[in-house]
């Protein structure tokens, strides 16, 4: 099984062209969607969560039509949305069986023991009479991923889940998402790059609702290797840099300026070579340097 | 500085919400509305202008109400909108004081609102100015509109801003601003209904009311048309005290929050609970994550169970919340507390907390359910809005439930609340019960009003405001339309629209007897029912469709959505719920609308016209005088029909030939087989109007008789869109032939000649129909009028009555024998000497208490366990009987009888030896012997046994002032008799409430003022006060004159001859009793509308030596004539007035009694100021100027006052 999305693209009342034409196809395992803020990421997520409906364009996850058959879908539906809240006078243990019932697991002991061994998998299981007013990010967080898992999803979306977790909640976040079951499609949205690179065999990068690239990361990676190069400068240079170079990204080091720069070779003195991460990728792609109008053909040979 | 930018920031974000500009159009439609609707009625069935002051204000006062919620909306925002957004920890840290942050916000919601009541003004006023709404105003006083603003609804709209503000500040939620909202409209009720008209302390309610209405509608009863119309309100009086008393409650309130409130983080769960240490970092889990497979199901079941989990969640959440507590306690306390005060009679004597009035009580008073109605609206927006607000939309709506589930669940969740509430209110009802010593519960009936008739009401209402939450998708506006409908569906019949069948959940009405249950009531109360389920149910049909589900809320995806979701088993639903509201509205449409007439006011009124124009000719046409009925009455109680089969016998008594028999039938009932006893032909048979023309062949020559056979059948086909028929019910048979019971002039049994009391007497529905205007009443010197022997027969009266087996019927007359046959229970009576042509059957399974007075049988009909003021009752026959007789002449009759009737009517009823008594109206009463409140059954008793007298042996004329000759006397001889046996203070205190009501209703358009001599049927005068007057008349010219000229008045008159007596006989007998010196005062009271307006402005004392004391007492006395509409002309005066100076009031006794008197004399006073200067023989406290309130005066308190004691210098007392 696996969810094709075709030719979407959705603007909303207010003018905003939140998806332009995107068409993606997505296999089990984990995937990628990388892109930053207000990139589109989430309305994507909401269309295929079954939340709203694309103007134009089709989803299909394996036979079922996501937009008119949102019934069935949801029935294999996980869905971490980007943003929520919870019943605060609720607890965990009542909550996450309230939403046995709601996904159709009705037996109350199934439904009981479904909850115990989410709980103790999601590690709430001492905190589950704990009022979840009282929930840290990172717990509100596993306990969305443990509503997600309900009901065993064939489709988990799971979005923007690491915004807000502090170094240690993240981690033991995504430890979490890489063991879902492999046999789901399981589509994380981020803008987070070490959330993609650490997790993902698939990806794709969105901005401002068109799909610039979709790759594995290890190969995309592999493509970028030997165009990187880097070079540490003074704040005050950075102008003329951009100028004269493809300028990928810039970061801080210790007050001064670590430059990374596109070009097929050398492109000036002081530059040194780098082994590119996903970050140069996503960094290049976002700068145009390397992207959908070439990417993309090369991943249909290879999907 | 601060302050102000706060409180800018809030009122342009406030402006710039589409919401706000809806609430201002909202607001300008209703008041629109509220001048077309109900001043425009008012107006046209009254005199005073849709613009008058008062009227303006009133509508401002009730736009406010409804405006409350549009406050609850912006305060609620205002004080709670950090909280939702989120926004609290950026704003509390800001460095601004509470008092900026507090008051801007508030400031600004206040503002904006006081902009939004702008609405009101602009709305009456626009509606006022219509063309063709020219004739029913006055001259445009702009201040009018100016002053109901700035005294009403500004103050408001601070008030409710204020205290709505501080409850959603305080418990960080909107939903408490609401609750405090449906809380004031409450209070308002509550004074309105219960500490007004219930208690009757109309002072304290103007005081109290929330909104000022109670103030303003106290003040509308006071003001007489000319004032209305003319006087513009003023900040003074009760209204200036109402408005300080509120704008300081609410200044305390604003305090109060400053006080309490904290920036302080709002941990949501509230109290941390017991919280483990290192609960949240738990160990860490090693392995892929293995959840255990559990079987999964989709069909309908698994959806049945879903919607369960929702709903008892839902139900858990609301039943847990603090809110509810409130609620619940509220409802409580206001059930225990004014429950006491709500069950007491129409004199304000208490009644015994019977199940039958705590369930009247809980279900059907107006302001419980629309304070229910309230809390439907306000919890179906928390249900529908729940996951949004707490931001669980997107998970709750991505999972595999259809969306019809959520909406049930949620419905349900509403209907269990519901039932929680009714069980609180029950649990209520129990309590007031229990606390006043009433045992006698009867669960049944709790339950069957409770949680069958209310609680589906509730749910009705529950459907239609989940569906306006769910299609409107703004949840403040969504709560203030839900109410529009709930008060729609209430005053519908106000904007004129009279069928039922158009108006969501109503239903015929219904009332629990303890004699006759539910009686014909419940059949036409459940098919209403069954219909409008038929709409609750398409309603959630179309809620699921439009259920908010995923992000986006357009209307063009709802519409698409909707579309896609209208399935087969949607289509089916909506299929099922259009079936029965074909098949349930079809049944009822062939119930009120063929199988019974429906008729809206005006085609009614057009019926009448109709008979006056084809049949007024007749009238005056000379008729043979009945002197005799011979009745076969058959009753069939648990069929609700009755067959009349009646012979009567005529008589031509006049100097003229008769050659046709004129007969009025009654359209409700079916005429038929009527025979004469010899040839004749029908000439005219207008069943229709109810008029049919007998032509003779032989005319009926002076002095000559005919037998008169006639066939009436009872049975009520079906049920009617108004009023059900209750005179033949499975217990409690009631019907009579001219008197109280049949309603709008109606009769049964044929009556002679053309009936002047079908006509309209309305004048301005009278040219509506293009009839001539008429006086209500003929004149006193109207020769036919006075000469007129219909209604006033004096016949033979025989009847066998026919009933079930295990009934009672009780007819007038002797019972003659009693027999059984075919199953049934028959009756003989006949009356030994001729009785007025006034007569009722009953029918029900009685228990009989017998008694007599010198020779007369007394017997009291009652319902089983309702025995409690029985023997009170036969002590009351017995004093009447006794103060009567030796007063005003013999009882004419052998035996007194006493018939309890279900209480579907408030009222007594005096037929010729025969009373009936309604069930609620001293059955029932708990009386004290105490005296602390009236003794009521006593009262009715003496006042009906006093109409054996006053109305069965003298029968006025039917011409204006009539109503003295009966009802006047009647109140009059039950007051002699109340003071013998009962002391002269519970005639004061009875007279205290006649004088309060009488100068409330002054100013009814029903009640116009008119002298009493030519009175009509304003029962405001006839009762209230014509008791004032006759026992003023009493105090002046002493009991035994006052009587003398009774008994020769009654002496003269008991032959029932033509011409009857008028109320100028009656007026010439007591002008001959008084001293010349008295004359004026009869003409006072009598002839013209008087008012005194006496006033005692300041008494001193002096000692005068020997232990006596010098009393000077300034007074300044005026009296004025006033004409039908409150115009005053001052008249001079000469007057005797009671001068009364009173030692210190016993301190046992109430502050409010005056002490003893140390001197009561009258004094000839003219207008103007005066000192009187009188000696008393002990040292005095008060002083006045006629104390015992003898002259009516529409201000009583200020006739007594302190007086200023100059103490004696030291030694130079006496002993």
């Amino acid at each position: 099984m696996e969810l094709r999305i075709r030719n979407v693209s959705k603007t909303y009342s207010n003018g905003v062209r939140a998806l332009r034409d995107v068409t993606l196809t997505i296999p089990p395992g984990m995937y990628g969607l990388l892109g930053p803020n207000g990139a589109g990421k989430s309305t994507l997520m909401r269309t295929l969560a079954t939340l709203q409906e694309p103007d134009e364009g089709t989803l299909h996850l394996g036979g079922l039509d996501v937009v008119k058959q949102k019934d069935e879908v949801r029935k294999t539906l996980g869905y971490l949305p980007q943003e929520f809240g919870l019943y605060p006078a609720s607890n965990a243990e009542d909550l996450l069986r309230h939403f046995a019932v709601l996904k159709g697991i009705t037996d109350r002991r199934a439904g009981r023991e479904v909850a115990e061994a989410l709980l103790r998998q999601t590690n709430l299981w001492e905190a589950r009479k704990k009022k979840l007013g009282g929930y840290s990010g990172g717990m509100r967080q596993r306990f969305g991923i443990a509503v997600a898992l309900l009901g065993e999803p064939k489709l988990i979306i799971v979005d923007e889940p690491t915004a807000g977790l502090d170094p240690a909640e993240r981690v033991r976040f995504l430890n979490l998402l890489s063991e879902l079951g492999e046999n789901s499609i399981v589509i994380l949205s981020t803008h987070i790059v070490e959330d993609v690179s650490e997790l993902c065999t698939r990806m794709a990068i969105i901005d401002r609702g068109e799909i610039l690239l979709e790759a594995e990361p290890l190969r995309a990676i592999d493509e970028l290797r030997g165009r990187v190069w880097r070079r540490v400068i003074a704040k005050q240079e950075l102008a003329a840099m951009e100028r004269e170079h493809a300028v990928i990204s810039t970061k801080l080091l210790s007050g001064r300026t670590v430059v990374h720069v596109h070009g097929d070779g050398q492109p000036g003195p002081g530059f040194e070579p780098v082994e590119p991460d996903l970050e140069d990728v996503y960094f290049s792609t976002m700068a145009g340097h390397h992207g959908a109008a070439r990417a993309l053909p090369e991943v249909e040979v290879t999907a | 500085m601060k302050l102000r930018e706060v409180c800018r920031f809030e009122a342009v974000y406030q402006l710039r919400q589409v919401s706000t500009w809806i609430y201002f159009a909202v607001l300008l439609a209703l008041s629109f509305l509220m001048s077309a609707g109900v001043l425009e009625q008012e107006a046209r069935r009254g005199d005073v202008h849709i613009d008058a002051p008062i009227a303006v204000a009133t509508a401002m006062a009730m736009i406010s109400m409804i405006g409350a919620l549009v406050t609850a909306a912006l305060v609620g925002d205002a004080a709670t909108r950090d909280v939702r957004s989120r926004m609290q920890p950026l704003l509390f840290t800001a460095p601004q004081s509470k008092a900026a942050y507090l008051g801007g916000r508030f400031l600004a919601a206040f503002l904006v609102n006081a902009l939004l009541m702008t609405a009101a003004p602009a709305g009456l006023l626009l509606a006022s100015r219509l063309p063709y709404v020219a004739d029913l105003t006055g001259p445009f006083q702009p201040a009018a509109y100016l002053q109901a603003y700035l005294l009403i609804a500004l103050p408001n709209a601070f008030v409710t801003a204020a205290i709505l503000f501080s409850l959603a500040a305080l418990s960080r939620h909107a939903l408490a601003s609401y609750l405090g909202g449906a809380a004031l409209f409450l209070g308002n009720a509550l004074t309105e209904e219960v500490v007004a008209e219930q208690m009757g302390q109309g002072k304290l309610a103007s005081l109290l009311g929330p909104f000022g209405f109670t103030t303003l509608s106290e003040l509308w009863r006071a003001w007489t048309p000319v004032e209305k119309n003319a006087r513009l309100l003023g900040l003074e009086g009760s209204l200036l005290g109402n408005r300080l008393l509120w704008i300081g409650l609410a200044l305390g309130v604003l305090a109060f929050t400053w006080m309490r409130f904290r920036f302080a983080h709002h941990s949501p769960g509230g109290r941390k609970g017991k919280e483990r240490p290192g609960a949240g970092a738990a160990t860490e889990r090693s392995g892929p994550v293995a959840v255990p497979r559990a079987a999964r199901a989709f069909g309908f079941g698994t959806h049945a169970r879903q919607a369960l989990a929702i709903g008892l969640r839902s139900f858990r959440e609301i039943a847990a919340s603090r809110a509810a507590l409130g609620v619940a306690a509220t409802a409580v306390i206001a059930v225990v507390l004014l429950g006491q005060a709500a069950l007491s009679d129409s004199l304000g004597t208490p009644l015994w907390p019977a199940t039958q009035f705590v369930t009247a009580f809980l279900g059907g008073v107006f302001f419980v359910e629309i304070a229910v109605a309230m809390l439907i609206a306000f919890y179906a927006g928390e249900l529908v809005w729940r996951e949004r607000e707490a931001g669980l939309s997107a998970i709750a709506d991505a999972t595999p439930t259809p969306d019809w589930v959520p909406f049930a669940g949620k419905l349900l969740a509403l209907g269990l609340a519901l039932v929680a509430l009714q069980a609180v209110q029950m649990a209520a009802g129990l309590l007031l019960q229990a606390a006043q010593g009433w045992f006698r519960f009867e669960i049944g009936l709790y339950l069957s009003v409770l949680f069958g008739l209310q609680l589906v009401n509730y749910l009705l209402f529950a459907a239609l405001a989940m569906l306006v939450h769910v299609t409107v998708n703004h949840k403040y506006i969504g709560h203030l339309i839900a109410i529009l409908c709930a008060l729609f569906t209430v005053f519908a019949g106000r904007f004129g629209i009279g069928h039922r069948l158009l108006v969501y959940g109503s239903d015929p009405g219904w009332v629990y007897s303890d004699l006759s249950g539910f009686g014909p009531f419940l059949a036409p109360v459940l098919w209403f029912k069954l219909y409008w389920a038929g709409w609750a149910l398409l309603f959630a049909v179309a809620a699921s469709l439009f259920w908010v589900r995923g992000g986006e809320g357009g209307l063009r995806r709802r519409l698409r959505l909707a579309r896609l979701r209208f399935t087969r088993p949607a289509a089916a639903l909506a299929a099922v719920a259009a079936a029965l509201i074909l098949a349930a509205g079809g049944f009822v449409f062939y119930n009120t609308n063929v199988l019974n007439a429906y008729r809206t006011e005006s085609e009614e009124a057009a019926r009448r016209a109709e008979y006056e124009r084809r049949y007024g000719k007749y009238a005056g046409v000379p008729q043979p005088l009945l002197t005799g009925t011979k009745l076969r009455v058959e009753i069939h109680p648990e069929a609700g029909q009755a067959e009349v089969r009646g012979v009567y016998r005529l008589e031509n008594r006049t100097a003229r030939p008769i050659d046709a028999i004129h007969l009025a039938v009654d359209p409700a009932v079916e005429t038929r087989a009527v025979k004469l006893d010899r040839p004749a032909r029908v000439a005219l048979a207008d069943d229709k109007l109810g008029h049919r023309v007998y032509a003779l062949a032989e005319a009926l020559q002076p002095g000559g008789s005919l037998r008169l056979d006639f066939e009436v059948r009872f049975a009520p086909r079906g049920f009617p869109n108004g009023e059900i028929n209750t005179s033949v019910v499975g217990n409690g048979t009631y019907f009579d032939h001219i008197g109280g019971r049949q309603p709008n002039h109606r009769r049964w049994l044929p009556v002679l000649g053309y009936q002047r009391s079908r006509e309209i007497s309305d004048d301005r529905l009278r040219r509506e129909h293009g009839l001539a205007p008429r006086s209500a009443a003929r004149s006193r010197d109207d020769f036919e009028a006075t000469r007129d022997p219909a209604g006033r027969e004096w016949i033979d009266f025989e009847a066998v009555i026919g009933t079930a087996a295990d009934q009672t019927a009780v007819a007038p007359g002797t019972l003659r024998g009693t027999w059984t046959e075919n199953g049934r229970r028959y009756f003989h009576y006949a009356a030994p000497a001729p009785i007025r042509n006034a007569y009722a059957i009953f029918s029900a399974r009685y228990e009989v208490r017998e008694a007599g007075w010198n020779g007369v049988r007394i017997q009291i009909f009652h319902h089983p366990g309702h025995g409690f003021n029985v023997e009170r009752m036969i002590r009351g026959i017995r004093a009447s009987l006794d103060y009567y007789t030796r007063n005003f002449g013999p009882y004419p009759h052998r035996q007194l009888r006493i018939v309890e009737f279900p209480r579907y009517a408030s009222f007594a009823w005096a037929y010729p030896g025969t009373i009936s008594y309604a069930e609620g109206f001293g059955f029932l009463t708990r009386v004290d012997d105490e005296g602390e409140h009236l003794d009521t059954p006593f009262a009715v008793i003496a006042h009906e046994v006093a109409h054996q007298w006053w109305g069965n042996q003298v029968v006025p004329a039917g011409v204006e002032g009539a109503p003295m000759l009966t009802e006047i006397l009647a109140q009059y001889s039950a007051m002699m008799v109340m003071e013998k046996t009962h002391g002269r203070d519970q005639v004061r205190r009875f007279l205290d409430v006649m004088r309060i009501e009488y100068l409330n209703r002054r100013n009814n358009r029903e009640n116009r003022e008119v002298p009493l001599l030519k009175l009509s049927d304003q029962s405001n005068l006839i009762y209230r006060k014509g008791a004032i007057v006759m026992y003023t008349l009493r105090q002046y010219l002493g009991e035994e004159r006052v009587n003398a000229a009774l008994r020769r008045f009654l002496e003269k008159n008991r032959a029932g001859k033509p011409p009857y007596p008028t109320s100028s006989d009656l007026y010439r007998e007591l002008q001959a009793a008084a001293p010349g010196s008295l004359q004026y005062l009869l003409s006072d009271l009598f002839e013209e509308v008087t008012l005194w307006d006496l006033r005692a402005k300041r008494a001193r004392a002096e000692p005068a030596g020997g232990g006596r004391w010098r009393v000077t007492l300034d007074v300044t006395a005026r009296k004025v004539a006033v004409d039908g509409i409150g115009a005053e002309t001052a008249t001079p005066m000469d007057d005797w007035v009671e001068i009364g100076v009173f030692a210190p009031a016993d301190p046992a006794e109430d502050g409010g009694e005056l002490g003893e008197p140390l001197l009561l004399e009258k004094r000839r006073l003219g207008s103007g100021e005066r000192s009187i200067t009188v000696t008393v023989p002990r040292r005095p406290a008060r002083a006045g100027i006629d104390p015992y309130d003898l002259l009516i005066d529409r201000d009583n308190e200020d006739n007594v006052t302190q007086i200023e004691v100059k103490e004696p210098a030291a030694g130079a007392t006496g002993p």
